[in-house]
């Protein structure tokens, strides 16, 4: 471990190693707007996957 | 399901002095988590806790997660009381504040924040580098990964 780091800097840098960077690009891509208005319809979406797997379950 | 812009037109419009924070912040420097509630560190200065009232009171905001029916009052008394709160309210789930582990207070934390437009108001956003300060400090290991985005996400700027 290089001197002044700390043990969970080691642990970050194996998590950084999984980070979908395409992602991130097409994050900054876009304005601090566009990325709420993106967040918002991934929680519409979660919230219909969420729907989907209730309605599974009463059937399964 | 969160009105973000709702709830951040509604603290500004009201004057509130808040810097967001958690999720949201890191949504707003690229993060592409999801995260559903707003986290805001709010300045705990007699007249902003009036302000908080006035603004979310009209929203129906209720302690997150507590049995309907308890004696909650949602008044500056009661901020004034306590120091971080859950809520839900009518616009979503919002977090308010006091303090921040790593980060301080409200005053502690405003010269390091950034500006962002959002929603036709301006806002006080966590800088990044306070952002991963706060969450390396909140030493939790659910937020090694999220500590790890951020980090991603500084790189990828700075090699824009």
């Amino acid at each position: 471990m290089p001197p002044g780091e700390t043990p969970s800097d080691s642990v970050i840098d194996a998590y950084k190693r999984d980070i979908d960077r395409t992602l991130i690009r097409h994050n900054l891509s876009l304005t601090v707007e566009q990325r709420f208005e993106q967040l918002k319809q991934l929680q519409e979406f979660a919230q219909v996957l969420r729907a989907a797997g209730r309605q599974a379950a009463k059937h399964s | 399901m969160t009105d973000f812009a709702g709830l951040l037109r509604t603290l500004s419009n009201h004057g509130v002095r808040f810097i967001v924070a958690g999720g949201a912040a890191a949504t707003a420097h690229g993060s592409a988590r999801l995260t559903i509630d707003v986290d805001v560190v709010y300045d705990r200065a007699p007249d902003n806790l009036e302000r908080l009232i006035e603004a979310l009171g009209q929203f129906s905001p209720y302690l997150r997660g507590a049995p309907p029916g308890l004696p909650f009052s949602w008044n500056a008394a009661t901020l004034a009381r306590g120091l971080n709160f859950t809520l839900t309210t009518s616009l979503g789930a919002i977090d308010l504040f006091g303090e921040l582990t790593g980060g301080g207070t409200y005053a502690a934390l405003v010269p390091g924040s950034i500006a962002i437009e959002l929603y036709g108001v301006t806002c006080r956003c966590l800088s990044i580098d306070q952002l991963i300060a706060v969450k390396r400090a909140a030493g939790r290991p659910k937020d090694l990964d999220v500590i790890a985005e951020l980090e991603a996400i500084k790189e990828e700027s700075t090699n824009r």
